[in-house]
């Protein structure tokens, strides 16, 4: 596929599930990068070519709706699209993340089919 | 519905879609006893409604669930262990603010936090209602919890 992804969540078990879930749903990237807040993962955008980010909300050091804020206001980084992975599923707050340049949210728990359905169409 | 069953239809859904581990509805009961060799993973809920969601497993359990959630062995209680259990309870704890909070800005999650010992006891200390599902698995029972401050 030739694509890097960035996985972002405070949780290591659930990292390792997205990953899992993105080669299930057949989707192959070339690197899968982590990071375990928004802090960690605009250092990894800064220095790495990520295609995607997929970005849990509640993190500690920095949420992702911080994260998607501080992106934004980066002229390097503040294309590369973000698709929110997270239990949080109420409209005001994935609306708050799409204000931000979410270009979409997976509500967890998910299966690969939903990751495929969602994630699909924006590689 | 009411909110058990609802709680019951989540927690069956994590288990089949990210677990992938079969469980059965065992009891729908009003307390429980003191917990021994036992992992709690809980969640605290603040704003419309105040409270806390907990999962109860025996270390077992615990492992094994960590064993299927990571596709490797787990033979001991490790941070693994802990991560994986307060993710369950994250995703319970979401589901349980979709159930409870129509917008979901009415009701703020803690980050999950997880206690374990060889015997400890559970209760909140306000005046609560409480709902406690005990589900089964192949290597033993778990409980979820739910305590609401009326």
């Amino acid at each position: 596929m030739g694509k890097n992804v960035l996985l972002v969540d405070d949780s290591k078990t659930m990292r390792i599930i997205i990953g899992r879930s993105l080669r299930q749903a057949g989707l192959d990237f070339d690197n899968i990068f982590e990071a375990a807040d928004g802090l960690e993962a605009l250092e990894v955008l800064e220095k790495e070519n990520v295609d995607i980010v997929l970005s849990d909300i509640n993190m500690p050091n920095m949420d992702g709706i911080s994260f998607l804020r501080e992106k934004s206001s980066r002229d390097a980084i503040k294309d590369i699209p973000v698709l929110m992975i997270s239990t949080e599923t109420g409209e005001d707050i994935i609306g708050e993340a799409k204000s931000l340049g979410a270009v979409g949210a997976i509500k967890k728990p998910f299966t690969p089919d939903k990751v495929n359905e969602v994630l699909g169409p924006l590689l | 519905m009411a909110i058990q069953d609802k709680m019951i239809d989540a927690t069956k859904e994590i288990f089949s879609t990210m677990v992938m581990m079969d469980i059965s509805l065992e009891e729908v009961m009003g307390s429980h006893g003191k917990l021994t060799d036992t992992i709690t993973a809980m969640i605290g809920l603040a704003g419309t409604h105040r409270g806390v969601l907990a999962v109860h497993f025996p270390y077992s359990v615990a492992m094994a669930i960590t064993s299927a959630f990571l596709m490797m062995d787990v033979e001991e209680m490790n941070d693994d262990v802990h991560d994986a259990m307060g993710e369950i309870a994250n995703m319970l704890g979401g589901n349980v603010k979709t159930i409870l909070s129509e917008k979901g800005r009415d009701i703020d999650l803690s980050m999950p936090s997880t206690i374990s010992g060889s015997e400890y006891s559970f209760q909140s200390d306000n005046d609560v209602e409480k709902v406690i599902v005990r589900f089964g698995t192949e290597k033993g029972s778990f409980m979820v919890e739910l305590d609401l401050e009326k």
